[in-house]
């Protein structure tokens, strides 16, 4: 049993290791600032400021609110062409 | 293709996809080859249960190597190839850098697909390492697997590292890791120093953290991908993705032990596993929070977006799998449920109905984006969902309560053996009608899919998502 605990345990401390490794390099190169700047660092103007079929009316009126006059979505735009049918 | 400048700039979308585009078509293509084929060997072994005179005659189709060689075609075949695909095509986006070594990225796709080739036909041979999630064999196949994703990750690593985004966002985080995690494991999985108990204890390590590790790490950060970015608004808390990512880091890795409760091992070491897999409540919880409350008031977009629709319910059968995980690990419930199908129910919840799921859903967004047009039948990704949905909570459902069923019959020294194997019998017959169902919506999907790569190339204006989009890349950020 020895060779597999050390084995198990020795590899878990690794992977903890590793992980508590880049807890701290995120922390000093400033990964947990700018929090909200991060959540959206994925969304372009044109995600921001495309029209969703989906949304309410108050949404809606909101994105526009926040982001201009809305995008029309493309074909296929969501993923696949189940706007042209499908259900 | 165009280079990007070094400093701060303005490169387009499609410049960054570029590179990524041929690795991560034949990675989606083989992906799905292997999901036809691991879907196949997957009802042959199911079928077994109902007719066990069925087939014997011929070893490779014995129940020992087809159900073998199906979990390790759809582990390391399908889901890893797809997991790959949607890698080297999110990676250079989040970064903000073209993928780096784009035809190593090809080598390496390609070689994997060697890998799995081989060890499948190995497995049908007879030739196995008897060890789950560690069946291929390790003096050939495990060392070209871990060639092959060396290739891939190498690569990865490099645009992380080479990247200009000024932050790495979550999906980065997840993915990267799972790089840096999979061949730890797979290697320590692999050491050939291991007997009877200890090789046990090694490889559910292995095998658990297979599943948190590598395929619940890169479905989790396509998760935080797409949901945001269909729904064209940031996830509900930042925060609370960060916490799920680092809990997960640090509380997952000794959760495999507690498969082996009941075992000739150390009472340490099981009780450390089940408190460390009762940790897991944190990140599951923090990832399903955040998951529902983005979604809240804009379900309507699952009839809109068939990413949304599979990523979605992918995200919540990761908390289903979860719980069930969790709640499986206590003693008093996995001496009922341990040796029977509910274990099989278990980790199709989460390989299929959250991994598989997810996959789809990603597939479904990237494709038209590596290839410019959309998919042509809206009725045929209808379709694959429906069916998939169906056949797998017909699965789920007739295992999880014909493995109850079975457990409580084991458990009983007044019933003879027999009556457990016929407690679980119309189960399993469910179980195989279920597998010819999910069969049916991978033929969709594969069909579908050859549709939209055979059609020819689109004339005139592209899709608008297609437009080459201007990406505004701020100077290098502090990890380059």
């Amino acid at each position: 049993m020895l060779v597999s605990s050390a084995v198990v345990v020795s590899v878990g401390l690794l992977l903890g290791a590793i992980g508590l490794g880049a807890f701290i390099w995120a922390f000093w190169v400033g990964a947990f600032e700018s929090l909200d700047e991060q959540a959206r660092c994925i969304l372009d103007e044109r995600d921001l400021r495309m029209r969703r079929p989906w949304e309410t009316p108050g949404q809606a009126r909101e994105r526009r609110r926040l982001y201009g006059g809305p995008l029309e979505p493309g074909p296929g735009e969501w993923g696949g062409a189940l706007g042209r049918g499908g259900r | 293709m165009t280079a990007p400048a070094a400093s701060t700039d303005v490169v387009t979308l499609r410049d960054l996809d570029e590179p990524g585009r041929v690795p991560a078509l034949v990675a989606f293509v083989s992906a799905v080859a292997w999901l036809l084929v691991g879907s196949l060997l997957g009802l042959v072994a199911s079928l077994k249960f109902n007719f066990p005179d069925w087939w014997t005659g011929w070893a490779p189709a014995t129940f020992g190597r087809v159900r073998a060689a199906h979990l390790n075609a759809m582990i390391y075949g399908w889901a890893s190839l797809a997991m790959l695909g949607i890698s080297v095509w999110l990676v250079p986006r989040l970064v903000h850098a073209p993928l780096r070594w784009p035809r190593v990225a090809t080598g390496g796709i390609v070689f994997w697909n060697g890998a799995i080739l081989v060890g499948v036909l190995a497995l049908l041979a007879g030739w196995t390492d008897g060890l789950e999630w560690l069946e291929f064999p390790r003096s050939v196949v495990d060392p070209m697997l871990i060639v092959a994703g060396g290739m891939v990750g190498v690569t990865l690593l490099g645009t992380v590292l080479g990247g200009r985004a000024r932050h790495l966002y979550v999906s980065v985080w997840y993915v990267a890791a799972a790089f840096v995690w999979f061949p730890i494991i797979f290697v320590t999985g692999n050491l050939p120093v291991f007997r009877g108990v200890e090789s046990a204890a090694v490889n559910w390590f292995y095998a658990h953290n297979a599943l948190g590790f590598w395929l619940t790490a890169i479905g989790l950060g396509a998760v935080y991908y797409f949901i945001p970015k269909v729904l064209g608004r940031p996830i509900y808390s930042y925060q609370l993705s960060l916490l799920g990512f680092w809990t997960l880091a640090f509380f997952y890795a000794l959760n495999g032990m507690h498969h082996l409760i009941g075992g000739p091992l150390p009472t340490w070491m099981i009780t450390t596993s089940i408190v460390a897999s009762v940790l897991m409540v944190i990140p599951v919880a923090a990832v399903a929070v955040n998951h529902h409350m983005s979604m809240v008031g804009r379900f309507a977009s699952l009839r809109y977006s068939p990413t949304l629709r599979f990523v979605v319910l992918g995200a919540v059968a990761y908390t289903a799998v979860s719980l069930q995980g969790i709640f499986t690990a206590f003693r008093e419930v996995n001496r009922i449920t341990h040796f029977t199908h509910w274990t099989i129910a278990h980790s199709h919840v989460g390989v299929y109905a959250f991994v598989t799921f997810v996959m789809f859903g990603s597939v479904y967004y990237v494709i038209p984006r590596l290839v410019g047009r959309d998919w042509p039948d809206g009725r045929l990704i209808a379709w694959h969902f429906w069916l998939a949905l169906g056949g797998i909570g017909a699965f789920v459902l007739a295992l999880n309560l014909g493995g109850v069923l079975q457990g409580l019959a084991l458990m009983d020294p007044q019933v003879p053996f027999q009556a457990s194997v016929e407690a679980a019998a119309p189960w399993l017959a469910v179980r195989s009608l279920a597998g010819v169902v999910l069969t049916a919506a991978h033929l969709v999907f594969a069909w579908h899919l050859w549709k939209v790569l055979r059609r020819a190339p689109t004339v005139g204006p592209l899709p608008p998502w297609h437009d080459p989009r201007p990406v505004v890349v701020p100077p290098p950020g502090p990890w380059s």
